[in-house]
């Protein structure tokens, strides 16, 4: 098979013709043709930093063949203690979000510590720690009310603008996508996540250690999460109860959208932002054409099926006819 | 009416292969026809015809001059056609007599499951099996070798005409084996059709009246059990006379010094295992399955706790918390179960072979993808395994091909294996490879690595090895040098009471 075939057989092909049928439905779709201008492409990029920050995170628990549902209320609890700290003390604002990250961070290794050691399924254990613990404590901080955040220099990170128009926020999301991407790709961590994922077993009797990579993963997950809670509040200057609560699922979507398999093994940065893209771009272009919001939602499911079915076709046509998306030896 | 089942020019050709071309022969009820070929030669291929989970390109299968035109498993289990696979069908969650009757569960007036009468039914099955085995155990609870059994109970329920065996000893010991056999000659003395699918030359002798041999998905020939040999089968397999594989070996001459001391292993499967391995030796590990060789070598390797006991390599004393441990050591372990644990599938030959020396293969913080396919190459080369390129997803090749992509692992230039670990290596994989593999292990032996040999097969453990060592129920029972090795003595050591 030579470069140019296997390329238009892969994934990263079927996002590509996908995001290019979307944008260019809705660029003709869009008065005056706005939704293809500088302007509204910067939009979507600022639409797509939490979901970012949480697709890269969970989708890497997603290749090492895991899921964690946290991150986006592990999110909301750092950025209530991150508008607690600076409401109440007179700890400096960088500390303040250092001391937030390592929340994020531990509660990735309680996910790690109760998947690991108490054997309970990551879909379990982080919807406990998620949506229970973290997003209990983050009312239980704010005491149920929204608090402001009285910060330069947070607010220059959370509404800052490269020349009054590129913002920070996006450099922060594009660079952790990239790095992150980098690591899968090219580093002996990255492979072992590939390794762990498509067998864990395999992975263990060639001396990588899947318990520790576990570990370094969750942990990461619930730092960006945490990252990307601080983020939110910094760009809405308040922390409030509800924060980045809302932002894991469609996170999990995209990654899955890009190519992440939840069987693990499966996937890259490149898929994932791909599938990002796609979705944020969906949505903006919605918002743009004034569906409803109730329509939208709709529509957004469709899209989700649409990508999936074309994902099938894809690789039936890649396994040469075959409708098994199994490999197996028959031979 | 005596029963006839006929393949009628089945052509299937899947991405790159064309796995069976113009197949055709016919099978008579009342008699047991063995399938044999190598690997990728089409047994499993047409199997899968047979039971309606692949469709050919051309021609059918008929049932008493009655073409079939299976869409599915399901219609092919209506037309009296039950095939059991060497991967099990079972569903390990649920009980014994759940799976036995699973798509015919009787059921009372009101519809509800009838348990009183399943367990009734399923009891009289294990039975006429005679099986230690009650109706309600949980199948995912049983010895792999009692799931197999209840694989075959599930067939054997069903009272289909025509029954196909794919490999079924392959977990069995030999009790199983004998009960097995008994219930094909019941079967075949009710005028059943019987095909059996076996790499074993001593079970196709024993159990088969005609034998079809199959290569690259070409019909060879057919033979009458009885008026045929091992060698000219091997011949119609191979292709060509591969001669007395075990006497052609060329063997490792200079065993040297004590490279690993075990003494009084005990985990929570083995007991007071002690025993060493030389330099440049083969040792072999016999046994029933069960006896405790897989565990007693996960143990060494680091892969399960130890309780009590103690390891010395090379005069040190170690300790392996992880394989990790192990492996920097110079131990190398190619698992028992290649596709559970030895493979990661859905990945490249290139990736399967780097897996222990992704630290070795880097430039500055990221990893040498050229690096890892001379890796790659080197293996292709070296073991001759059939792939366009080391791109190719370990998972779509043959179980040979699996294998060999396994001790190309361990055997890279980046690798210092000193004690190579071979679990069943030979396990579903053909003659002539087979042959291949024994004469690997004894150029392993060459280097002066000290390779540890576990087979089910006593042949060829016997004949492969130095010195054998037997295992029963967790211990060693005996450990007996090749010159003095029969069938009888290791059996006796491993069945021994």
């Amino acid at each position: 098979m030579t470069k140019a075939n296997k390329f238009l057989r892969s994934k990263h092909f079927s996002l590509l013709v996908l995001l290019v049928l979307e944008l260019a439905l809705f660029w003709a779709l869009s008065r005056n043709h706005s939704f293809l201008k500088l302007n509204n492409i910067r939009n979507i990029l600022n639409s797509m930093v939490i979901y970012t920050l949480l697709a890269v995170g969970g989708g890497l628990v997603i290749v090492a063949g895991e899921i964690d549902l946290s991150p986006g209320y592990v999110g909301t609890a750092a950025g209530a203690v991150m508008a607690s700290l600076l409401a109440n003390t007179g700890i400096p604002w960088f500390v303040v979000v250092i001391i937030c990250l390592a929340l994020g961070g531990a509660f990735g290794l309680l996910n790690a510590v109760l998947i690991n050691e108490l054997k309970l399924q990551s879909f379990i254990a982080t919807l406990a720690t998620g949506s229970f613990i973290a997003g209990g404590f983050a009312y239980i901080v704010v005491n149920g009310k929204t608090l402001e955040i009285n910060n330069s220099a947070l607010e220059l990170i959370g509404t800052g603008k490269i020349g009054g128009f590129f913002p920070y926020m996006v450099i922060i999301s594009l660079a952790v996508i990239i790095i992150y991407g980098v690591i899968l790709a090219k580093t002996k961590f990255g492979r072992a996540v590939y390794l762990c994922g498509g067998n864990r077993e395999a992975a263990r009797l060639t001396g990588i250690s899947p318990k520790a990579m576990s570990y370094i993963l969750f942990a990461n997950s619930g730092i960006l999460g945490a990252l990307a809670g601080i983020l939110y509040d910094a760009r809405l200057k308040a922390g409030n109860l509800t924060g980045t609560n809302h932002y894991v699922f469609p996170a999990i979507t995209a990654a899955v959208l890009g190519g992440l398999s939840l069987g693990g093994g499966h996937g890259d940065m490149l898929g994932c932002f791909l599938g990002l893209l796609i979705i944020s771009g969906f949505n903006n272009g919605l918002v743009i054409l004034g569906v409803s919001p109730f329509w939208q939602n709709v529509a957004s499911g469709l899209l989700l099926l649409l990508a999936l079915t074309l994902d099938y076709f894809t690789k039936r046509r890649a396994k040469g006819g075959r409708a098994r998306g199994k490999t197996s030896t028959v031979l | 009416m005596e029963k006839l089942l006929q393949f009628c020019n089945i052509n299937k050709s899947f991405p790159g292969v064309q796995a069976l071309s113009n197949i055709s022969f016919s099978v008579k009820g009342g008699s047991v026809t063995a399938l044999m070929g190598e690997n990728g030669a089409g047994k499993s291929t047409l199997l899968k015809i047979l039971s309606g989970d692949i469709h050919p390109d051309d021609g059918h299968v008929s049932i008493d001059g009655v073409p079939q035109r299976f869409e599915s498993p399901y219609q092919s289990i209506k037309a009296s056609v039950s095939v059991i696979y060497q991967e099990r069908q079972l569903v390990n969650s649920m009980d014994v007599m759940e799976n036995v009757f699973f798509e015919d569960l009787p059921q009372s007036k009101l519809g509800f499951i009838s348990r009183a009468e399943l367990r009734r039914r399923t009891q009289e099955i294990i039975d006429a099996f005679g099986l230690p085995i009650k109706p309600n155990d949980m199948v995912g609870r049983l010895p792999v070798a009692y799931q197999q059994m209840v694989e075959i109970m599930k067939a054997y329920r069903r009272d289909s005409d025509i029954i196909a065996f794919d490999e079924p000893t392959a977990p069995l010991t030999d009790k199983e084996i004998e009960i097995l056999f008994k219930l094909i000659n019941q079967l075949k003395a009710r005028g059943k059709i019987i095909l059996y699918v076996s790499h074993r030359m001593a079970e196709i002798f024993k159990i088969s009246d005609e034998i079809v041999v199959l290569k690259d998905g070409v019909f060879v020939n057919s033979f009458e059990t009885a008026k045929t040999n091992e060698s000219e089968l091997v011949k119609a397999m191979v292709g060509r006379d591969i001669g007395d594989t075990y006497a052609n070996l060329k063997r490792n001459e200079n065993i040297g010094g004590v490279l690993l001391d075990v003494k009084n292993l005990v985990t929570k499967d083995v007991h007071d295992i002690s025993f060493q391995l030389r330099r440049g030796e083969v040792l072999g590990f016999a046994g029933l399955v069960g006896a405790g060789r897989t565990e007693t070598m996960r143990a060494i390797f680091g892969a399960d706790p130890i309780i009590s006991g103690e390891i010395t390599i090379d005069g040190k004393r170690v300790h392996f918390r992880s394989p990790k441990d192990a492996i920097a050591h110079g131990i190398a372990l190619c698992p028992e179960d290649r596709k559970e644990q030895g493979l990661v599938l859905g990945r490249s030959i290139r990736d399967n072979v780097s897996m222990p020396v992704l630290s070795k293969v880097r430039k500055g913080p990221f990893l040498n993808t050229k690096s890892e396919e001379k890796l790659a190459d080197a293996a292709i080369k070296t073991y001759s395994i059939k792939t366009p390129s080391s791109e190719k997803e370990a998972g779509e090749l043959s179980g040979g091909n699996q294998q060999k992509i396994i001790l190309g692992r361990w055997t890279s230039d980046k690798m210092d294996t000193k004690i190579l670990i071979l679990d069943e290596p030979t396990k579903g994989i053909d003659v002539g490879t087979k042959a291949e593999v024994y004469q690997m292990v004894c150029d392993f032996a060459k280097l002066g690595i000290g390779v540890i040999f576990i087979s089910s097969e006593l042949t060829e453990v016997i004949n492969v090895s130095d010195n054998i060592v037997v295992m029963q129920n967790g211990r060693i029972t005996g450990t007996i040098a090749r010159e003095d090795a029969t069938e009888e003595s290791v059996l006796q050591l491993a069945m021994h009471n």
